[in-house]
């Protein structure tokens, strides 16, 4: 039922990492750091779905139906919270590499991955 | 309230009151130096008093720590809330941070104060510190994941702090592509998990897994995992950020790299393959720590051979350290596994102490590159001695503790061979191999930095002042009483670590109380042999002998076949002096013997596999994430395959 979220998650971390490899230029490989975090992001959130589910709150009147017929039927909360950890986290590491990367092109006036090798062998 | 009742809220306090003190720094310490030392040193201090208690209670008098954050206890056998844990394997790596943490913190105040923003430094170094720390003290494997991200993002910021040194910054994005691919393994290994489990409690998940690894998605989960702390330990298709990252960072900040953040790694790795999946029974899983390991061995070493700052060698050497820390947990048996705890510690003390002397030779000359120094041990005798220590220590000379902790990974290796798996009589060669190639490294180190000639430049060069001495003398007596100590160190850290690595149903008992493991693992609980044998008992000196004695007929074999060149006449007109056989009775007074002149002739022979090296190492960022995510894809195949 979730087959397609799945595919999606696979994907984006396919060509996350496919852009880790390729791409030269640094602002692309940052996106390429995004893309992977995206793809974590969808699957994780993925497997707390549940067909049909509501949101997870519910009031205290409602806890006496649990596991009868027509109780509320949530989805699993705690991916949505690993999820909202994991957007904070990989907002912060866009940002951490954005101002490395502006400082690097200062620095070396090119953001040529093949150029910035000062430190090699 | 006694000691028993206040020790259990020692291990969150202790990471707490790291991060307290960096935001106070941030706070407080903008303005004024003295004030952001005194806080730092505060939160440092507090903690390091906090661990060592933690360690008292569970290492020597045999307790575990079980504390819920919020009191959130499980729920009809779930673990609900979050979970911190600390059996004696969690408190002996708490040890090692605390420490680490504690020593570079004296040591950088002085070494520090040259450079400008040090509200930033103390408060990225108070986080990195809580960070580990609070890594190696957690049992919720998600809070694990979020330290783990905040050590990358401090590390990548501490690499970063000197922005104006040769390729720092390049070396912090290189860290941060290659850092954030690991988390992205780790994270999605995490999620897996939790598909399957719905917990994310390291003790109940450990329960759950035990006898699933035929399933391919657990597998799957192994292979993530694996890779994510493979790529935080540094070991050797990873190993590429660790080198830059190194000898970018101030000499402090290198300490703490190799002093606990690849430990964090090498924690994670023992805690995923050990505990949660269970997996170290199995020959195959063995094998793949093992192969890892040794090549970083090798590959560490071949690599520091031809560097030229002092920094970048001691990146490598450190690289081929955890290499033998790898090799040695990979072999699945408890001597193995004491002599892979007992070498991440003495790793620690050592190589800090070998950064902080780069470290002090730095503040000092303000050069780390060997080529440009020499004679270093007049005006530094000190720094010199300290080196020595430290240079004995990691070439494994007795009776430093190096030689004990690599005498019992022979012996582990050995043991291996004996009862089948003749392959590890390989992995045993390489490691000696390996021994003796840093000790050559060492000797070149300690020829061109302390010995020879000195320079003109160096006349004004004085000895660093007593507070960064300080740190390093501690960790250069921590060295040798290690070293002589050995029998007392074994039995009160070492032990029990090492049965807490091997006695999965203590650890998920202890979590999630009594009869769990029982109850919900079964047939399927996995006991490994913890019988540590006696040191003695595996010791055959005339097999080590006979084995000495095939290496050396294979060497005149191979010399004796070989090499056209040897008694040739050379043409004097076309020979430069640098062939020439140095001190071979001729006056060579004004001959200075720079680092990269020792050892030419054997980088001259194997020039053509330190030529794919160096190749490999391109500085590209592009082929590190290829090296990642190439690997990755080789172990999850070969899992799949084996599993």
């Amino acid at each position: 039922m979730m087959i397609e979220n799945y595919v999606c998650a696979i994907i984006l971390l396919a060509l996350g990492m496919y852009m880790l490899m390729v791409k030269k230029n640094l602002i692309q490989v940052v996106c390429g750091l995004g893309l992977l975090d995206y793809g974590v992001n969808l699957f994780i959130v993925s497997i707390g779905y549940n067909e049909g589910a509501t949101a997870p709150l519910y009031i205290a009147s409602e806890l006496e139906y649990l596991g009868q017929e027509g109780a509320v039927y949530f989805v699993d909360p705690v991916p949505q919270a690993l999820t909202l950890t994991s957007i904070v986290i990989g907002a912060c590491v866009t940002a951490m590499a954005l101002s490395i990367v502006i400082r690097i092109g200062q620095n070396y006036g090119t953001l040529d991955a093949d150029k910035i090798r000062r430190l090699r062998g | 309230m006694n000691f028993n009742e206040i020790v259990v809220h020692f291990p969150a306090l202790a990471t707490m009151v790291l991060f307290l003190g960096a935001f106070l720094v941030t706070i407080f310490g903008g303005k004024n130096r003295g004030v952001r030392v005194f806080l730092a040193m505060l939160a440092a201090t507090c903690s390091f008093v906090m661990v060592l208690c933690v360690a008292k209670y569970v290492i020597i008098d045999g307790n575990m720590i079980t504390y819920w954050l919020g009191n959130w206890s499980p729920v009809k056998d779930y673990a609900i809330g979050i979970g911190l844990e600390v059996d004696a394997l969690n408190a002996f790596f708490a040890l090692l941070v605390t420490v680490t943490t504690y020593l570079s913190g004296w040591y950088s105040i002085k070494y520090m104060s040259r450079d400008e923003g040090g509200d930033y430094y103390y408060t990225l170094y108070l986080m990195l510190s809580g960070s580990v720390l609070g890594l190696v003290l957690t049992g919720d494997i998600f809070n694990m994941f979020v330290m783990i991200e905040i050590m990358t993002f401090a590390c990548v910021a501490l690499t970063a702090f000197r922005n104006w040194s040769k390729g720092s910054l390049e070396a912090a994005f290189k860290y941060l592509v290659l850092g954030s691919l690991g988390s992205t393994c780790t994270l999605s290994g995490i999620a897996l998990l939790y598909a399957q489990a719905h917990t994310l409690n390291m003790a109940q998940l450990s329960a759950f897994l035990s006898g699933t690894l035929n399933q391919p998605n657990v597998v799957l989960a192994l292979a993530l995992l694996l890779t994510g702390f493979g790529v935080k330990s540094y070991c050797v298709p990873f190993h590429f950020v660790a080198a830059d990252a190194y000898q970018a960072a101030p000499a402090s900040v290198s300490m703490l790299f190799s002093g606990m953040v690849n430990k964090a790694g090498v924690y994670g790795l023992i805690r995923v393959c050990y505990i949660i999946f269970q997996s170290m029974g199995l020959s195959t899983v063995q094998t793949l720590l093992v192969a890892i390991g040794t090549v970083s061995m090798f590959v560490g070493v071949t690599m520091a051979l031809s560097q030229h700052d002092f920094k970048r060698l001691l990146a490598f050497h450190s690289i081929s350290q955890i290499g033998y820390v790898i090799t040695a947990v990979g072999l699945g048996t408890a001597l193995g596994v004491a002599g892979g705890l007992y070498h991440a510690m003495n790793h620690t003390l050592f190589k800090g102490l070998l950064f902080l002397c780069a470290g002090a030779v730095y503040y000092a000359t303000g050069t780390t590159n060997l080529d440009k120094m020499g004679g270093l041990s007049k005006k530094m005798p000190q720094t010199c001695l300290i080196f020595l220590i430290a240079a004995f220590s990691i070439s494994g000379l007795p009776p430093f503790n190096g030689f004990v902790s690599k005498w019992t990974i022979y012996q582990a290796v050995y043991e291996k061979a004996v009862s089948g798996g003749i392959g590890y009589l390989f992995v045993a060669i390489v490691a000696l191999i390996t021994s003796v190639l840093t000790l050559a490294s060492f000797i070149k180190v300690t020829q061109s930095v302390f010995f020879g000639h000195s320079r003109e430049s160096f006349r004004d060069v004085k000895e660093v002042p007593g507070s960064m001495l300080v740190p390093m003398w501690i960790l250069a007596i921590l060295c040798v009483v290690t070293g002589v100590w050995h029998e007392q160190v074994t039995a009160k850290l070492l032990t029990p670590a090492t049965n807490a690595v091997m006695n999965v149903t203590r650890y998920v008992d202890e979590m999630m109380g009594v009869g769990y493991a029982a109850k919900y693992m079964g047939a399927n609980e996995v006991v490994y042999s913890s019988e540590m044998v006696t040191a003695g008992g595996i010791w055959n000196p005339w097999t080590w002998l006979m084995l000495f004695g095939i290496i050396l007929v294979a060497f005149v074999l191979v010399s004796a076949m070989g090499k056209s060149g040897r008694g040739k006449v050379i043409d004097a007109a076309k020979s430069d002096d640098k062939h020439q056989v140095f001190f071979g009775g001729e006056v060579a007074d004004a001959s200075a013997v720079v680092g990269s002149d020792l050892f030419w002739g054997f980088r001259k022979n194997f020039s053509g596999y330190f030529k794919v090296l160096g190749g490999i190492h391109s500085g590209v960022v592009n082929d590190y994430a290829m090296w990642a995510v190439c690997t990755l894809a080789v172990i999850i195949v070969y899992l799949n395959v084996v599993l």
